[in-house]
């Protein structure tokens, strides 16, 4: 027999007290009687078997001595392995990502994770004292909640303070994390706790047979919304919004999604989703100034947390576009830009010579707003309140050095550092390289005439959109992290581009593209767990930092502290959307689930029974001996009732 | 010897008499006293006053019997109409007439001096009441405690003007360590050969021998009067449990058990007691009344009084 609580042993001083007690004839009260022959007399009558009244009190002693000993027996829960259960190293891993939140409606509306600490607890108590625990909780990323530790309450504490994450678990990195941990224990075991994590646990169990699947959890009664995706339609000034819902359950859904801007409807989507199946749509979002998209399901089921998404339509702006060439080029250009009304921020565009370019650069780029180090040096005074320019299209001319960041087009020339022009290519054709690209689209150059083209040998990698016949690149654009450079390398003013619709359609793809975007503080979106920071530094002197937590119920105002020119906010444990206040200007960031494998929330089954396999108790083993412990102590309690009763009698 | 006061029940002191002996005979009492007195009177009213027909036979003008005639008998005691008649010599025999006196043994071992109220401070009320009524009505009444011999007690008392000196007795009485009625007996009879009322006020515990001294006083030809003197607690003790029992009168020991079954059997004895004792004084046609202490000592003897087993 093996007790499950042996602290209860310490109350076997209680026995000891019985044998005090009993061998120090307990202190009896005095009591002062007018004549003690006359009691004598009567207790002589009951008497006559001395012998027996001296065994009862010895008897009374035993038969107390055993009520103790079953009851501390009893308090230690004991349990009959008969040499089958051995001590064991146990790592538990308990899931707590956001399908563990899915209630069972079966199980008096528990959430997962609920259950999930009953079956620590149940694990925790049916096993021998000798065993070792471990906990890691599966979230974000694992987590040991408790070390290694012979106290199972422990565990049982560590697992009753665990608080639901609500975002993607990581199960694979938990296991890994156990296996490391159980390394050179005795008899080393993984247990986790989980809904199967999208059979991923059954897989992981499948390869390590160290690795036991405990399931939580039966129902799949599920429907979520697996992405929200947002893009900018600048041609169209409108945002087109991708939705993904996932249908878990194994019976076909009708439903409707509801897309909001700020609080506002915009849409409301019917879907009918078959089961085990995903559901995708693309919505036109019409909301020029931007705001915080959100979409939500009608549908209760067990899992609430993905039926609402969030994502930020960040502003559409036009953008500001500087055509560097000299006056008697510019005519053309400055035409077919002037047509794009829409994409093209005429007033703050900017028609300027090359001699002009330096200072006008470093204008844009004012103090306040360090221009990069290696920008072109100009002895010309710089102008103010120049806007920033988002695309700068150099024709016949390039700088010889370009900026380090922004975008830029040239024409007829290129710059040094992307390649070399070794000599001028007569009258060649342009042709198209097949391949789909943005700054292509809707563009057939075939039979364009070309005067005047450049050879050149690429320096950088460069993405080839047009070449010649021989295969000398003549469109390409050279994509760098901070840098985006489309090259011409011909004369397009010498061609007969100007009369095709070609060339209008080229660079209204080029401004609508080649965009930059105001740089945000914060990412487009956030997975819940995420900490969100920065994504560069604070401006100086900044304290704190204005923000405002948006959920379906409500809007949270928060107060960031600022500490190194950084925040740290980490209260994503819900889908909503973060709005902090820099300098001006707000930046917008969607929190959201993130996984679609979350709330696809069917229970992977398990191969077998970990119960059985841990040796648990339960049954006959289980539960008998507590029991007729407890019966025997009663038993023995009434009978030891009795005998006092009739220990005076005959 | 007598047990530590602590060793009490709670409810029970075995050592309440300091405050019940200044109280023990008040102005309250005196006027119940005068009330038992004229009860007392009105029952006696139309005999002799103090004159009891005495159960021998002596000089008087009531005639009683014949017997036959022995040397030394007074001749002018033989009826000569029956010698004429049947020629023997008779001689006749008249009941004599003799002063009555009332006897009160008081037991005073410390058994009685228990509980609440106590039984001893009852017993001595009842006590000076009827030796009060006795010296009123009768021709002498003394008060004499006893616990292992007779005491000395108070002389014969005649009339009411000794009741002080009665009361101051009584209250100034101690009880003793243990009781022996049966030599009590032996020395009340050495001490007093002239037949009288006789009223034994005790608990009589240990039956036994409190029997052999009755037998003793009933061979005297005493008019015996027996008051058994009880309280609640001994009807009904609240006693249970894993106890030390001491006694009242010899302090001694023991280690009980007092189960429910166990004090079935102690009521079941204890009123043994009573109907043994009861029964007793009806086979010798002795008086038997029990004092219970929670009723009032005047209430008890008006009972006495007024259905005649004391005065009749």
């Amino acid at each position: 027999m093996t007790l499950l609580a042996p602290w209860a042993l310490w109350f076997l001083v209680v026995a000891g007290g019985v044998v005090a007690l009993y061998l120090l004839k307990i202190k009896r009260r005095a009591a002062t009687v007018p004549a003690l022959d006359f009691w004598l007399s009567l207790a002589g009558q009951t008497k006559v078997h001395t012998l027996w009244n001296r065994l009862k009190r010895l008897l009374s002693m035993l038969l107390w001595l055993v009520i103790v000993t079953c009851l501390i027996l009893a308090l230690g829960n004991p349990i009959l392995s008969l040499g089958k259960i051995k001590p064991r190293a146990i790592a538990v891993i308990i899931d707590n990502s956001a399908s563990m939140q899915a209630t069972e409606k079966d199980q008096d509306n528990l959430a997962r994770l609920a259950l999930a600490k009953q079956a620590v607890e149940q694990l925790s108590q049916g096993r021998p004292v000798a065993d070792e625990w471990l906990l890691i909780e599966a979230a974000r990323e694992p987590r040991v909640l408790q070390a290694w530790t012979f106290d199972a309450k422990s565990i049982r504490t560590a697992v009753e303070n665990l608080t639901p994450f609500g975002g993607k678990g990581d199960v694979a990195a938990a296991v890994e994390l156990a296996t490391q941990l159980t390394t050179g224990k005795n008899d080393p075991c993984i247990v986790v706790i989980s809904d199967g994590s999208a059979s991923t646990v059954p897989q992981l169990a499948a390869a390590n047979p160290a690795v036991l699947y405990w399931p939580i959890g039966a129902t799949n009664d599920n429907l979520g919304i697996a992405q929200l995706s947002v893009r900018p339609h600048r041609q169209n000034g409108n945002y087109q919004a991708l939705i993904t819902l996932v249908n878990a359950s194994d019976t076909k859904v009708d439903t409707s999604v509801t897309l909001e801007v700020d609080g506002r409807s915009q849409s409301v989507e019917l879907a009918t989703i078959e089961p085990s199946s995903r559901w995708e749509k693309v919505v036109t979002i019409e909301a020029p100034t931007g705001g915080v998209l959100r979409a939500s399901l009608d549908r209760t089921d067990a899992l609430g947390a993905d039926n609402e998404a969030y994502a930020v339509l960040e502003p559409i702006r036009p953008a500001v576009v500087w055509l560097v060439t000299a006056k008697e080029s510019a005519f053309f250009f400055e035409q077919a830009l002037g047509s794009m009304d829409e994409l093209v921020w005429a007033e703050e565009s900017l028609t300027i010579t090359p001699d002009q370019f330096p200072a006008a650069w470093l204008a844009a780029h004012s103090p306040a707003k360090p221009a990069p180090a290696d920008a072109p040096a100009s002895d010309a005074a710089p102008e103010t309140h120049l806007h920033k320019p988002d695309l700068v299209i150099f024709n016949g001319w390039t700088p010889e050095k370009l900026p380090s960041q922004g975008r830029f087009v040239v024409i007829n020339n290129c710059p040094a550092e992307l390649g070399t022009t070794t000599s001028e290519l007569p009258e060649p054709s342009l042709h198209l390289v097949p391949r789909a690209h943005p700054l292509t689209q809707h563009i057939t150059l075939q039979g364009a005439k070309v005067a005047k083209a450049q050879k050149i040998t690429l320096k950088q990698p460069a993405r080839v959109l047009a070449n010649s016949a021989d295969g000398d690149p003549l469109l390409f654009l050279v994509d760098q992290p901070s840098r985006q450079v489309l090259c011409l390398a011909f004369d397009v003013v010498s061609s007969d581009l100007p009369f095709r619709n070609a060339f209008p359609l080229l660079l209204r793809n080029t401004v609508s593209s080649m965009h930059e975007d105001a740089p945000s503080w914060l990412r487009e979106s956030y997975a819940i767990g995420d900490t969100v920071r920065p994504l560069r530094a604070l401006p100086a002197n900044t304290t704190t930092i204005p923000a405002k937590l948006l959920h379906a119920a409500k809007q949270e105002d928060l107060s960031l502290p600022v500490t190194t020119s950084s925040f740290a906010f980490t209260n994503t444990a819900a889908p909503g959307a973060l709005r902090v206040e820099v300098g001006g200007e707000s930046s917008f960031a969607a929190i959201n689930i993130g996984d679609e494998h979350e709330s696809r929330i069917a229970v992977a089954p398990a191969t077998e029974d970990p119960s059985e396999k841990l040796g648990l108790t339960r049954g006959l083993l289980g539960a008998l001996p507590w029991t007729m412990l407890a019966c025997v102590a009663a038993v023995g309690v009434v009978f030891e009732w009795l005998s006092y009763h009739l220990r005076w009698t005959e | 010897m007598q047990p530590p006061s602590d060793t009490a029940l709670p409810g029970h002191s075995a050592r309440p008499r300091s405050r019940r002996d200044s109280s023990l005979f008040d102005a309250d009492f005196l006027t119940k006293l005068e009330t038992l007195n004229l009860i007392a009177r009105q029952l006696v009213r139309g005999r002799r006053s103090a004159l009891r027909p005495s159960i021998k036979k002596g000089a008087s003008i009531e005639f009683k019997d014949f017997r036959e005639y022995s040397p030394g008998d007074d001749p002018r005691t033989v009826d000569w109409l029956a010698y004429a008649r049947l020629g023997e010599l008779f001689v006749k025999l008249y009941r004599q007439e003799e002063e009555l006196d009332l006897w009160v043994l008081l037991d005073r071992s410390a058994s009685m001096d228990f509980g609440e109220p106590n039984k001893f401070a009852h017993a001595r009320r009842i006590a000076a009441a009827l030796a009060y009524i006795g010296m009123s009505n009768m021709d002498s009444a003394s008060v004499v405690p006893f616990d292992e011999g007779l005491a000395q007690g108070l002389p014969r008392m005649r009339g009411k003007g000794q009741v002080l000196r009665l009361m101051d007795y009584l209250e100034n009485l101690k009880t003793a360590p243990a009781t022996d009625f049966e030599k009590t007996a032996q020395m009340f009879m050495s001490r007093v050969r002239r037949p009288g009322i006789v009223v034994i006020i005790s608990d009589f515990y240990g039956l036994q021998r409190a029997r052999a001294g009755l037998d003793r006083l009933r061979f005297m030809k005493h008019q015996m009067h027996i008051v058994q003197v009880v309280s609640p607690w001994e009807r009904d003790p609240p006693l249970r449990g894993e106890l030390k029992l001491i006694d009242a009168e010899t302090g001694a020991q023991q280690n009980l058990t007092i189960t429910d079954s166990m004090l079935k059997k102690y009521k079941a004895a204890y009123e043994g007691l009573s109907t043994d004792l009861k029964a007793y004084s009806m086979k010798y046609a002795i008086g038997f009344d029990q004092a219970k202490t929670e009723v009032p000592f005047d209430e008890f003897v008006r009972g006495v009084l007024q259905h005649g087993r004391l005065l009749a």
